[in-house]
């Protein structure tokens, strides 16, 4: 086989074409990571929305018992309500945290708690409407020492 | 903690804890053997027996587990406190409300 200048040439651009590929980043921002790790857990697209807020420190001191509160705007009525709201540390070793269920006419779609972090992180939270919709919201949260899990 | 009476169709706030070491299963001895999971995993609300309010827990819930939420007053009733734990154990506590 003799290696022509044609066979130089198309080659050379092969190795650039992947080369390039492979060195743009996947991910440019924290959203699209948010996105990606949802699609990867529920396997469907969830919407981020002003409704659904999670309150949680933007710095804390220790990541054993880091408060957050959850809320939804909903009028929990049979016909629309919140079903449950998921939430999740994706930078944990087992990145699921809690699910809180909740029932229309009985109970208000708010809650807070305490939970650990193993690293400066996006906390996301999903909510499962009763129309089938999925809404989103995210934290960053700091914590200077990492809760041991 | 739950206010002994509500007016009805008001909302009240009920604040529950538990002292528990919520023992995640990640973590080892000093002999590297690794330490068993043993977490609170399910805690439920039930009011006049129906349930009103559930949380499902995982590891990364903190030690002596902390919920606060809120409830609609909708009648007299027994509020029933339930968490339970990895093996099957569940703790309950009882509390009853009066709706005017």
């Amino acid at each position: 086989m003799s290696l022509t200048r044609r066979h130089m040439l198309t080659s050379t651009i092969g190795t650039v074409a992947c080369a390039v590929a492979l060195l743009t980043p996947k991910h440019t921002r924290g959203t699209d990571e948010v996105e990606d790790f949802l699609f990867r857990i529920t396997g469907r697209k969830a919407t981020p929305s002003n409704r659904l807020r999670l309150v949680m420190p933007a710095e804390f001191s220790t990541g054993y018992t880091v408060p957050m509160s959850i809320s939804v705007d909903s009028p929990m009525t049979e016909a629309d309500h919140v079903k449950s709201v998921r939430v999740f540390a994706p930078k944990n070793p087992l990145v699921e945290v809690a699910q809180f269920h909740f029932v229309p006419g009985r109970s208000l779609p708010r809650v807070s708690t305490r939970v650990r972090l193993a690293a400066p992180q996006h906390v996301v939270a999903l909510a499962e409407m009763s129309n089938g919709n999925l809404l989103t919201a995210k934290a960053w949260v700091a914590v200077a020492t990492n809760g041991c899990l | 903690m739950v206010p002994g009476s509500a007016t009805k169709n008001e909302v009240f706030t009920v604040k529950a804890i538990i002292q528990h070491q919520m023992e995640t299963g990640l973590r080892t001895d000093s002999t590297g053997k690794t330490i068993p999971r043993k977490i609170i995993n399910q805690f439920v609300c039930r009011y006049g027996g129906v349930e009103v309010f559930r949380t499902d827990l995982h590891e990364a819930v903190s030690a002596n587990p902390f919920l606060e939420f809120q409830l609609l007053a909708t009648g007299n009733g027994l509020l029933e406190f339930s968490w339970r734990e990895d093996g099957g154990a569940t703790y309950s506590l009882y509390h009853d409300i009066v709706v005017t």
